[in-house]
């Protein structure tokens, strides 16, 4: 079994209000998984999200579909108001397949969460 | 429904197949499967990883854009020679260029198109043999 999860660490309604979403996804997305992150990135579009930190320092394992899921999330969130997508990212592994895959040129990258906020902060 | 089964070949190669059920959550036992053929090979941490990303991106394309056989099947099997670790990933589709399968879907285009060229990064070689009613795909990594 794969081991996919999301956990929201701001509500929608705070998303929409200050602008900014954070949410968690852990464990292996793969092809089974990759629809509830594209759906989740969706409904914070839709709920008003500007911009949005997705937390993925517990994956382990991302794969060519998820990829496409952050990239397509990229233009979504331009196109919804110059909105931005920040990464969070720890395993070497997942970074590599970042790199090579061309999402690392298309999205900003932090090692920690702290840091993906307070790089929001300084910008908003 | 799932079938494996590992044979000796002479003294230095060895292999197995596993017979899997084309549908999303054999992902993960695929993934399995690649993982304990590369540790057994001998390959590191960053090779084994290469190896599994490779297998599952090949599975995922056949479960996605092949077709089982009449058993439902999608096969996977493993091979060692000498120094050279190969996955064949088979089905019964009809290959179709990605960017002719780019051209007629509905997805956006930005969403699409990576897998394969991730193998062929990731992998020493990628051979794809395609016939109608069969797509092979040959993923080797070689021993550091």
């Amino acid at each position: 079994m794969s081991s996919f999860y999301i956990s929201d660490e701001t509500t929608f309604e705070e998303a929409a209000t200050g602008g900014v979403g954070v949410f968690l996804a852990g464990g292996e997305i793969d092809y089974a998984a990759s629809p509830q992150l594209k759906e989740h990135i969706t409904r914070h579009i839709k709920a008003g999200t500007q911009h949005l930190v997705i937390d993925l320092s517990p994956a382990t394992f991302i794969d060519s579909t998820a990829i496409g899921v952050l990239m397509g999330a990229v233009g979504s969130l331009r196109e919804a108001g110059g909105g931005t997508l920040s990464v969070v990212c720890v395993h070497d592994n997942v970074l590599k397949i970042f790199e090579i895959s061309g999402l690392q040129a298309a999205i900003t990258l932090y090692r920690s969460r702290e840091e993906a906020l307070s790089a929001l902060t300084m910008v908003g | 429904m799932r079938s494996q089964a590992a044979t000796h070949n002479g003294t230095d190669s060895l292999s197995s197949e596993l017979g899997l059920p084309a549908e999303l959550s054999q992902l993960a036992v695929a993934r399995r499967f690649a993982t304990q053929a590369a540790a057994a090979f001998g390959l590191d941490g960053d090779g084994c990883y290469e190896f599994v990303y490779a297998v599952n991106e090949a599975v995922t394309n056949a479960i996605r854009h092949g077709l089982p056989d009449e058993r439902g099947l999608i096969h996977v099997s493993v091979s060692e020679e000498a120094d050279r670790l190969t996955c064949v990933v088979r089905d019964c589709g009809t290959f179709i260029p990605p960017a002719e399968r780019l051209a007629t879907s509905s997805e956006p285009d930005v969403e699409q198109g990576r897998g394969l060229k991730l193998m062929q990064i990731l992998m020493d070689e990628v051979q794809l043999r395609t016939a109608p009613g069969s797509t092979v795909v040959y993923l080797s990594k070689v021993r550091p």
